[in-house]
């Protein structure tokens, strides 16, 4: 019998066609925009994990309470008694990575060592020197080199490829960076800009440089001193469990500030963060889960009214045939549950072919996505310029449920018309048509 | 004595129109035999199709009893209705109703697969009643492609293969011009013959008078005759 309805279906084609485009569509249209939002959050996410906030994070609390500052002074001492006792007290999933904040004036003077033109710069060290190190790779630097080489030697950066065009630098000039040391005394420490750097994100091409981090701890004077701990973890766990993580080493870190090590300053605190503590990403992270449903839910709904009309007015056509089939013998319940079969059929094809147009979509705006770079020019996000969805099990699951449950509720509730009715009543109005 | 498949017992129907109810049937009594071949002829508004749907299981009496085979059809639930219907009743309609996005082939299967059956197994049966009404070589062709004539057909066919012990059919010829009325009461004739199906004719066309054993006259919801055709139903 299921067979015999879905030949009837299939060859209908005012019963059929456009309820599985309106499927198609919607659930295509979903998968997209959902993969398109989900892209744009979580590439913001990794960006600022990556470039600033790592997905959990080991700060010194007066460090990160004047942090817009660069304290430098106010860096967290015993850093391979730190590294340990990170690597012992958080998960196996996480890799924990030093860095140092720093801010300078950034002076470029010319042959005679005058100035010719200076700038206030923000700077992060870290492992550069290491070629190993998964930093490199986290940053993308060998992608985002645009022109010379990582630092090897002694006092060598990388400068955003934009500072150094406003500034006027070419690969080979030496910089001073004029500072703050550890200890509060004046720094002055010339570098030579050995390779630019194009992260994507118009805040860092315009104001950032990266230095190694013994260069860093040489400069300022911060021997044994870091800014920050990082610890990441793979793409594919979420935010809920950075925050679990966070919970587990609450105890043992408050146990470890009891007997801090021997240089640790009289009060200085290490606080663990993780990226939703950071940069106001808990709650945009929040509103846009909302607003996701939101989305997701008012096309789920739209989807539904357009299909109930569709099915009304299917079931005014087949008045006909559902009298019919009353006069042969079919119940009214199994009459809704075939109507019920038909709109899964219709659903589940219409998912599967929006799956495929919407996931193809979707996909393009993964691996090629849209350049968005002069509408982020002006602004300070940690976005990368090129825009790309991420094709996530989620955004399927939240297109091809709604999907299937629209059409089959489309059909459900157009079918109530159908059992109101007395057979007689069908009977009269099959006579009449 | 042929046995009783019908029997209506004091029969009223009443239906609301409006304010007023109008009164389709008065206290209407008759049986109906295995077998039979009759009509129930009558003007418009005379009572004879909600008659033939009280009888199909598609309406229930306003007070009366209708009893198949002695089970009163009053005290059945919806389902049971539908179970009886499905069994016991083959429909042949005025406007053929065949489902215009199936073959001739699968119309006529459609109320086998309402019983439950299984294609394959009645696949030949099925290939043998569109034989007996002449279609063999339509089977595959769908409504549209077909004449008035070979619709009704179609329909006599659904109707018999579910070997019912009773078909109702409501004004069969009336769309139909004299040749394939003939052509048609002919073939249901012959089909009564061999399959020993009652056949209920409601019509007011006097050609079906010709073929029918017995004849129920209506008028305004009551039987004004009933009297039995000697010449009718032999060839």
């Amino acid at each position: 019998m299921i067979t015999f309805l879905f030949k009837g279906v299939l060859r209908d084609k005012s019963r059929f066609l456009f309820p599985f485009l309106i499927v198609t569509i919607g659930v295509a249209l979903v998968i997209s925009l959902v993969g398109f939002m989900e892209g744009t959050m979580m590439g913001m996410i990794d960006n600022t994990a990556n470039l600033d906030t790592g997905h959990l994070r080991l700060v010194n609390k007066p460090f990160y309470d004047e942090e817009h500052l660069r304290p430098l002074d106010r860096s967290l001492a015993a850093q391979k008694e730190t590294r340990e006792w990170l690597e012992k007290n958080s998960s196996d999933k996480v890799k924990w990575y030093p860095r140092i904040r720093w801010g300078a004036i950034l002076d470029v003077p010319d042959e005679k060592g005058d100035t010719v033109s200076q700038t206030p710069i923000v700077g992060m060290a870290l492992e550069l020197k290491n070629k190993g190190s998964l930093e490199l790779k986290r940053l993308r630097l060998d992608e985002s080199l645009v022109g010379g080489k990582f630092p090897e030697l002694k006092n060598e950066m990388l400068m955003g490829d934009q500072l150094a065009k406003t500034l006027g630098i070419e690969l080979g000039r030496e910089v001073t960076l004029i500072g703050q040391s550890f200890d509060g005394g004046l720094v002055a420490d010339n570098y030579r800009v050995v390779g630019l750097v194009k992260f994507g994100v118009s805040a860092m091409d315009k104001k950032m440089v990266l230095i190694d981090l013994s260069d860093a701890q040489n400069s300022f004077y911060m021997e044994d001193m870091i800014t920050d701990w990082l610890g990441f973890m793979p793409v594919k766990f979420s935010l809920k469990e950075y925050e679990e993580i966070k919970r587990n080493m609450t105890q043992p870190l408050s146990q470890w500030i009891e007997k801090p090590p021997i240089s640790w300053a009289k009060d200085d605190r290490p606080i663990l963060l993780t990226i939703r503590d950071q940069q106001n990403i808990g709650s945009m992270t929040d509103k846009f889960n909302i607003i996701k449903g939101f989305v997701v839910g008012i096309f789920t709904f739209l989807m539904i009214l357009v299909l109930w009309n569709a099915g009304i007015l299917n079931g005014i056509h087949r008045y006909g045939e559902m009298g019919l089939r009353l006069a042969f013998g079919e119940s009214h319940w199994k009459v809704i549950f075939n109507l019920g079969v038909e709109g899964l059929f219709i659903g589940i094809l219409g998912t599967i072919t929006g799956c495929l147009f919407g996931g193809a979509f979707a996909w393009y705006l993964q691996e090629v996505g849209i350049n968005m770079g002069d509408s982020f020019a002006q602004s300070g996000l940690m976005i990368n310029d090129i825009v790309r969805a991420r094709l996530t099990t989620g955004a399927f699951i939240q297109g091809i449920v709604p999907g299937v449950f629209a059409s089959v509720a489309g059909n459900l509730v157009a079918s109530l018309a159908i059992f109101k009715r007395s057979e007689a009543n069908l009977f009269r109005e099959l006579e009449a048509g | 004595m042929e046995k009783k498949l019908i029997k209506l017992s004091e029969v009223s129907k009443v239906f609301k129109v409006g304010e007023e109810n109008f009164t389709a049937l008065h206290e209407v009594s008759l049986d109906i035999e295995s077998g039979a071949f009759m009509s129930f002829v009558g003007p418009s508004g005379s009572g004879k199709t909600t008659l033939l749907n009280l009888i199909g299981g598609l309406d229930v009496p306003t007070t009366g009893n209708i009893y198949f085979k002695e089970s009163g059809l009053s005290s059945m639930s919806r389902q049971q209705m539908a179970q009886y219907r499905r069994e016991n009743i083959g429909f042949i309609f005025q406007t053929y109703n065949l489902l215009p996005v199936y073959s001739v082939y699968e119309n006529v299967l459609f109320p086998l697969l309402l019983k439950g059956s299984k294609e394959k197994e009645v696949r030949d049966r099925v290939m043998d009643i569109v034989a007996k009404v002449g279609l063999s070589d339509q089977s595959n062709k769908r409504p549209s492609q077909l004449s008035g004539g070979q619709c009704q057909r179609v329909a006599i066919a659904r109707a018999l293969v579910k070997d019912p012990p009773l078909i109702l059919a409501d004004e069969p010829t009336a769309n139909l011009d004299t040749e394939n009325s003939l052509q048609i009461l002919e073939l249901m004739r012959e089909l009564n013959r061999q399959y020993k199906a009652a056949v209920v004719f409601s019509t007011h066309d006097e050609k079906v008078t010709r073929y029918v054993r017995r004849e129920v006259k209506l008028e305004d919801g009551r039987i004004l005759s009933d009297k039995n055709n000697l010449n009718g139903g032999s060839k």
